[in-house]
């Protein structure tokens, strides 16, 4: 009788359930992670106790150490019907590539007649543009970050309007947290002035409630 | 495992024939491993997580006729003064040119503290109505809104008036800073004014200074 060879064994190591298990979290990650779009200035907000959570649609005032203004909207639909308004306020044509542009181009901070020349640069290219804020006038004069504080705020009620609108017609639930608020998100080293003044001119707009965005600080005791 | 399964490697088959052995069908995973786990340290770290926070702030509609609005005068109130180099003053009552400031920090033996105490009053009620609200059942609903209201009513009663007022000097920081301690010590009335510092009081601090 031949003798009886045990078959040799593969020194391998299975590594499917590593490969599940990878691109489960790989997938995970992808879907929940919201990326950072690329700011034209990095502020360094100040500390709170609060606790509320940044609404879903904000319109971001970003305020540099300097007083310049900066501003975003989270809504790429209301950023563009935004840019339209503002850019027929000032008699400005645009095209519809520029104004697809704009809608994905993260926060601004140059006057209005600059934009269109700044869209048409690469990504890698706009970084390099030293942006120095929205231009303001502290003497009550309308001035562009006027319209652009204004036209948001209509806007923002519009969509709000056509959204309830909507689910009204469709009959579903409608999310009122869904409603573009104003967030200012101030270096903490800006003089408070500065960042008053910015404020001012959304006051003038008529937009009276703002969230001051916070980093987070730890529990606090009265004693 | 990923490999398939053969019929064992050089199995004796039918009369002991002898086969060629077949190449294994296995795949090797490992590049594949290297390039989720890639992607996965990619997503973590540029990942962000924590969502900032936000402290809601409601300023008033602006008046046309500012001219004939006053910063309000408060006998009893108490007026904080912000100024550079993150220093803060304090005084009681109306300014006159005889007032004293008072020297302190943001910290919490120093803004807290003098809050705790100005505002002590209004913490009791607030604490009470608070032991109570931890009494009340989950499901009672009308119980809690009860309290809520007692919440704003001892709120909207509160006679403690802090006014806030700003320098050139002072930062943003400062002003979150302030806010931030009002939130945590309860201060229902409070007031910011836009125009900042009177002249006396400016004057003040400077003789403070030296």
């Amino acid at each position: 009788m031949p003798k009886v060879k045990m078959p040799r064994s593969n020194p391998t190591l299975d590594m499917t359930p590593m490969v599940d298990l990878a691109f489960l979290l790989v997938t995970f990650f992808m879907l929940t992670s919201s990326f950072r779009t690329p700011e034209p200035v990095v502020v360094d907000p100040p500390t709170s106790t609060t606790k509320i959570e940044i609404p879903k649609q904000v319109f971001m005032i970003t305020v540099d150490n300097k007083g310049g203004a900066f501003i975003d909207i989270t809504n790429a639909a209301v950023k563009s019907r935004v840019f339209e308004k503002v850019c027929n306020q000032y008699g400005m044509k645009v095209d519809s590539l520029t104004v697809k542009k704009f809608a994905g181009s993260g926060a601004i901070g140059m006057k209005l007649s600059s934009i269109p020349q700044y869209l048409e640069l690469e990504a890698n290219e706009r970084t390099k543009v030293n942006q120095t804020g929205v231009p303001y006038d502290t003497t009550g004069k309308k001035s562009e970050l006027y319209w652009w504080a204004f036209y948001t705020r209509t806007e923002a009620h519009a969509d709000f309007k056509m959204r309830e609108e909507e689910a009204k017609t469709r009959k579903l639930p409608f999310d009122k947290s869904n409603y573009i608020q104003f967030a200012v998100k101030a270096a903490s080293d800006a003089k408070y002035d500065a960042v008053k003044n910015v404020i001012q001119i959304f006051r003038d707009a008529k937009v009276k409630q703002f969230q001051m965005i916070t980093g987070l600080e730890a529990e606090p005791s009265l004693k | 495992m990923a490999q398939i399964q053969e019929s064992g490697g050089g199995g004796h088959g039918k009369g002991g024939k002898k086969r060629a052995k077949k190449s294994s069908t296995h795949v090797d995973m490992t590049p594949m491993v290297d390039l989720a786990f890639l992607l996965l340290t990619f997503f973590v770290l540029t990942s962000t997580f924590s969502k900032p926070k936000v402290l809601r702030m409601i300023f008033p509609e602006k008046l046309d006729k500012i001219d004939n609005v006053k910063a309000p005068e408060v006998k009893d109130g108490l007026t904080l003064l912000l100024t550079d180099k993150d220093k803060i003053y304090y005084y009681r009552g109306s300014l006159k040119p005889t007032t004293e400031l008072i020297p302190i920090d943001y910290t919490r033996t120093g803004l807290r503290k003098v809050l705790v105490d100005y505002n002590s009053d209004m913490l009791l009620k607030l604490q009470d109505i608070q032991k109570r609200m931890n009494k009340v059942d989950e499901k009672d609903t009308a119980a809690k809104r009860k309290l809520d209201d007692e919440v704003l009513q001892v709120q909207t009663a509160s006679k403690q008036i802090v006014l806030v007022k700003n320098d050139e000097g002072a930062t943003y920081r400062n002003m979150i800073d302030v806010m931030d301690e009002f939130m945590i010590t309860q201060i229902a009335k409070y007031f910011v004014i836009d125009e900042g510092m009177a002249k006396l009081e400016k004057d003040l601090i400077k003789k403070q200074g030296n």
